[in-house]
């Protein structure tokens, strides 16, 4: 029978790091992925991920992924395509469909990096045409460039709800809202804020009452949630709509543990049922290993770093690494899943809403309930100052684990200091240079260049401009407030797409002076409008 | 029900640990219609969630029971879509949480497989397939 | 409950006319025609759900041929006079089906063995014949040209096992048969001389009758009373394809015993069978399937139906028969226990009879003449070789 060192079922981000880790250490690595293309959702994502530097930090998830099959494909890891693990059985023994047959092989260790599944919402027409998880809207749009919809309504306000809403945005899609039976928005407020800029209107402790359409759908009706989650009568909203884009969570895909008799546990703050396992991911069972989203749902960063444990630690149980290599190789990672890990979003705090960030700020409620920071409460946050002159605002107001603007920065006007959940501050006597660079950088899009006095009354706001096409200078418009409404005439001075800020255009308008610290969007006038197409 | 709701809420159990005594001499009390009846939970097998309600009104305390009194989870997909709200309705139900049900059996293959590559297994894995 | 040693014991307990243990189909069905006596029955489950053992896992045959002779007359019984309203005597649909059991033979010593078969059945009383190559094919056209021959019993047919276990159980609860599962029996305890009490992890059942009604586990609970019946674990496997278009109402098998299933109601094609190697499976405990077994009964399916070469199959699953020394069960009172019936050992062929064990296991609880006599499957019918 084939046999390996390891076996890697899943070659997305977490089983590709641990492959590419195990083969570092001189191991027999294969890895079996169902799907006819690496990468697992890497290649969907098209934002650029949070974090620091070793966490690829403003880097677009796709080139990540790249990144990852280089370096897979340089370490020698095997990875077998269209492979479709059929079974996990005694003695680390696997089952594999490839084409028209199958074949067994068996592993000294096995590891599985399954990942996840969508999950979904029983509503009244829930089974229509047209009703569609976010990952299979994001695959549409991401990978085969389809429009999944003209009109579509988004159920989920956690951070992938909020990034695929925005991205239905830049497909050219409308957005009629964002809908979540929790009171608070679930996912990172700069995610929220740029869709509510763009005039998403955000619609919490609502829930959909029914989809509607004979063969597909054609409408939704939303209604607001009492405490136990019953439809409030008299609330109801309709929508035409011909998608709804649900992305209510993932599920572990952990079956193949279940099934090779690993001892699991049903965790809800952990996505469902997961391996009851250690910090490597070493399972009940001796040699069985998991890792990434099917031992609990988190986001890629992290379960790149948890394959990149695994792989270190499974080199060690079979004996390829000295262990006082593997235990500082793991030391430096586990330190670096930890950072992770931190801030108001860990997977910790979940479901605890502080009232103030770590720095004592209050926390804005606005931007729970509604998406968007208010003008009032903005002001709190040390990222936002008043200046002479053109100056960064930087609009975080959450504590994540994120610093690539203290980075991007070359003029020391940023600090974020050693805790990479604090808030961004920006430094009073530092000389802001215009460059632009920390606006493209920041992953959350919170970063603008205001002038506040340009002069004859007006004042210049530079914004992160993801959409095409790009308006040229002199092209008039609206300025749109954080909550999306058109506050006042906006003409476009400047546009500047360098190949540093990899496609975060920035876009510089002018608007009069009162509105500096107000409007954060522009939208062309219709004329223009009009010919917004795919990003 | 509350001694049921105190051993079936206990979050988190291990699926190794034996279960507690469930006695199921106690009723659920009447069956009370609810609106949304007829919302389809399991698209595979059409299955509704006034089905699944019933099916516990007719003492299916477990998914396993359910799954096999209703089908619910046994089509193509194997329950990959619907569990989750198979354990909701259920559980509100039975009024406890949804994580202090069992949990479903995994069973191969992970992928529905016809049987002329299921059989298959020689070529592939040549002589020593074995 | 003044009984010093039950004290302190947690309040679970409780006493019934009849502690039944074990919920499978055999417990399920003895606890319904228990109810139907007017008697009070408490079912005693360790597995979190009712009827997880051999009843959930084996193939839904309701057959009498090929049976052994002393219990022909159980499954005749049943099929004549059970089975055929069973679903309406129950309130739910156990999908039986009466259509017959077409058992396939490739070569001429299939032929014989089946014409072995067959003869037994006749001298039962069973009505059952061969046909030849064309009448077989008359009746399937979905069979290969390697078939030559089959034997054939029209009134053998084939149920859902699931819905058949959980509907005594359903119908037994509604007639207030108290279930508990979830509990762990220990073992039974006699009062007096008689088996009275059924010790659990959740307290101590006591009733005037105690069934035993476990599979495999009964062998550890009768001998907490001294009593030993000589059985086995055997795993089984089986699989299930996704639902096809319908093909063909018979229950099949072969003389060569590689595979044996049917088409389900809805459906789908469920599957038994082995890959020679199950000696040495299952060590490792629970129910595992092997790597080895369902591409093995594909192979063997295919061979006999080359159609269904493309079904998708959607499952896999494992089961632990009670495999008897002698291959029937043992449905019986212990002479040396009053109080105590046994009801296990079934062998991978209590499904089919269940209906009728069920009555006939109340019946000796009850004292009363049993429908059918019970004397060839006593507890103590074994005797060494020599």
């Amino acid at each position: 029978m084939n046999r390996h060192d390891l076996i890697v079922i899943g070659a997305g981000p977490s089983g590709l790091s641990a492959a590419i880790e195990a083969a570092h250490a001189g191991m027999d690595v294969v890895v079996f992925d169902e799907n006819a293309r690496p990468g697992g959702q890497l290649f969907k994502q098209i934002h650029k991920f949070f974090g620091s530097k070793e966490h690829h930090a403003k880097v677009r998830g796709f080139r990540i992924g790249d990144e990852l099959l280089k370096e897979a494909d340089a370490a020698g890891v095997r990875v077998e395509l269209d492979s479709s693990v059929l079974g996990l059985y005694p003695d680390r023994e696997v089952v594999v469909r490839h084409g028209d047959e199958v074949f067994h092989a068996k592993g000294d260790a096995v590891l599985v990096a399954t990942g996840a599944s969508e999950n979904t919402l029983g509503f009244p027409g829930w089974t229509l045409p047209g009703v569609i998880g976010a990952g299979a809207a994001q695959t549409m749009m991401n990978l085969h460039g389809v429009r999944p919809g003209d009109r579509v309504l988004m159920l989920g306000s956690g951070n992938v709800g909020l990034v695929v809403g925005f991205q239905l945005l830049q497909a050219g899609c409308e957005v009629v809202g964002v809908v979540d039976a929790a009171p608070r928005v679930g996912g990172y407020g700069v995610h929220a804020a740029k869709l509510a800029r763009c005039g998403v209107p955000f619609y919490l402790s609502h829930t959909i009452v029914s989809a509607e359409g004979s063969d597909h759908v054609t409408g939704v009706t939303i209604g607001e949630v009492d405490r136990s989650w019953q439809i409030v009568p008299g609330t109801e909203r309709h929508f035409d709509v011909d998608t709804i884009c649900v992305a209510v969570g993932l599920s572990p895909m952990s079956q193949l543990l279940d099934m090779a008799g690993c001892d699991m546990v049903d965790d809800p703050k952990r996505g469902g049922l997961v391996p009851v396992c250690d910090e490597s991911g070493a399972t009940s069972v001796a040699g069985i290993f998991a890792s990434g989203d099917v031992s609990g749902i988190e986001e890629a960063s992290s379960a790149m770093i948890e394959g990149r444990i695994s792989g270190a630690a499974i080199a060690d149980y079979l004996g390829y690494l000295e262990h006082e290599g593997e235990t500082r190789r793991v030391g430096e990672l586990e330190g670096s899943l930890d950072a992770l890990r931190q801030g108001m979003f860990a997977p910790k705090n979940r479901g605890t809403v502080p009232e103030r960030t770590e720095e004592g700020c209050p926390v804005s409620m606005n931007l729970l309930e509604h998406g968007f920071l208010s003008d009032d409460e903005v002001l709190a946050y040390p990222g936002v100052t008043h200046a002479k002159g053109v100056h960064a605002v930087i609009e975080c107001s959450q504590n994540i684990p994120c610093n690539p603007c203290q980075d991007a920065c070359r003029k020391g006007c940023i600090s974020i200091g050693k805790n990479i959940t604090s808030l961004p501050v920006v430094v009073g006597d530092a000389a802001c240079v215009a460059c632009g660079m920390c606006v493209a950088s920041c992953p959350g899009q919170a970063i603008f260049l205001v002038d506040e006095d340009a002069g004859d009354g007006f004042a210049t706001v530079t914004l992160p401009y993801e959409f095409l096409p790009v308006p040229s200078v002199g092209t008039r418009g609206r300025g749109l407030s954080r909550s999306g409404e058109e506050i006042c005439d906006a003409v476009v001075e400047s546009v500047r797409c360098v190949s540093a800020f990899d496609h975060t255009n920035l876009l510089t308008m002018r608007v009069p002076e009162d509105c500096a610290m107000r409007a954060r969007f522009f939208r062309p006038a219709p004329a223009d409008a009009d010919e917004e197409a795919v990003s | 029900m509350s001694d049921e709701a105190v051993r079936m809420t206990t979050n988190g159990a291990s699926r190794s640990f034996s279960p507690a005594p469930l006695d199921r001499s106690r009723g659920l009390g009447d069956f009370v219609p609810a609106p949304d009846e007829d919302v389809l939970v399991c698209r595979c097998e059409e299955v509704t969630k006034g089905d699944i309600r019933r099916a516990v009104h007719d003492g299916m305390y477990t998914m396993t029971e359910v799954r096999r009194y209703l089908r619910v989870g046994m089509g193509l997909c194997q329950g990959q879509s619907c569990t989750k709200l198979v354990r909701r309705i259920m559980a509100a139900e039975l009024g406890v949480s949804p994580a202090a049900l069992d949990a479903e059996t995994s069973r191969a293959p992970m992928r529905p497989v016809e049987m002329r590559v299921l059989g298959n297994e020689e070529a592939a894995g040549g002589a020593d397939a074995r | 409950m003044t009984d010093t040693r039950t004290e302190g014991v947690e309040a679970l307990g409780s006493t019934a006319d009849v502690i039944v243990v074990g919920a499978g189909v055999i417990g399920c069905a003895t606890a319904y025609n228990l109810a139907l006596r007017g008697r009070s029955v408490v079912v005693l489950e360790r597995d979190e759900s009712i009827g997880n053992g051999g009843s959930s896992r084996n193939g839904g045959g309701v057959r009498q041929s090929g049976r052994d002779a002393r219990e022909l007359p159980l499954a005749m019984y049943a099929v004549e006079h059970l089975w055929p309203s069973l679903s309406e005597e129950l309130g739910a649909d156990v999908e039986y089906v009466k259509r017959g059991n077409l058992r396939l033979g490739k070569t001429e010593h299939h032929l014989e063995v089946l014409r072995g078969l067959a003869k037994t059945g006749r001298e039962h009383g069973l009505d059952m014949r061969m046909l030849s190559t064309d009448e077989v094919r008359e009746l399937n056209p979905f069979l290969s040209d390697e078939v030559i021959g089959a034997s054939w019993c029209p009134t053998d047919g084939h149920a859902n096992p699931l819905r058949t276990t959980l509907a005594f159980y359903r119908r037994a609860r509604e007639l207030g048969v108290r279930f508990v599962t979830g509990v762990d029996v220990l073992g039974v305890r006699t009062v007096r001389g008689r088996a009275r009490q059924v010790v659990t992890s959740a307290g101590v059942f006591e009733g005037d009758e105690v069934v035993l009604a476990a599979g495999l586990g009964t062998r550890r609970l009768a001998a907490s009373v001294g009593i030993d019946v000589p059985m086995r674990g055997l795993l089984i496997e089986a699989l299930v394809t996704e639902a096809e278009p319908r093909m063909f109402p018979q229950m099949l098998g072969t003389a060569d015993a590689d595979f044996y299933g049917h088409q389900t109601e809805h459906g789908s094609f469920v599957f038994g069978g082995d890959s020679g190697l199950e000696e040495s499976n299952g060590y490792a405990g629970g129910v595992p399937t092997a790597s080895i077994t369902a591409p093995a009964i594909c192979r063997s399916i295919m061979k006999y139906v080359p159609r269904l070469a493309d079904a998708k199959i959607v499952r896999t699953w494992a089961g632990w028969e009670d495999e008897c020394a002698d291959g029937v069960p043992v449905i019986s009172t212990v002479d040396e226990v009053p109080g105590l019936t046994l009801a296990c050992a079934f062998t991978g062929h209590g499904f089919g009879i269940s209906p009728i064990v069920g009555r006939l296991v109340a019946e000796l609880c009850c004292g009363e003449k049993t429908t059918l006599d019970v004397t060839a499957f006593r507890y103590d019918r074994f005797r060494a070789w020599a």
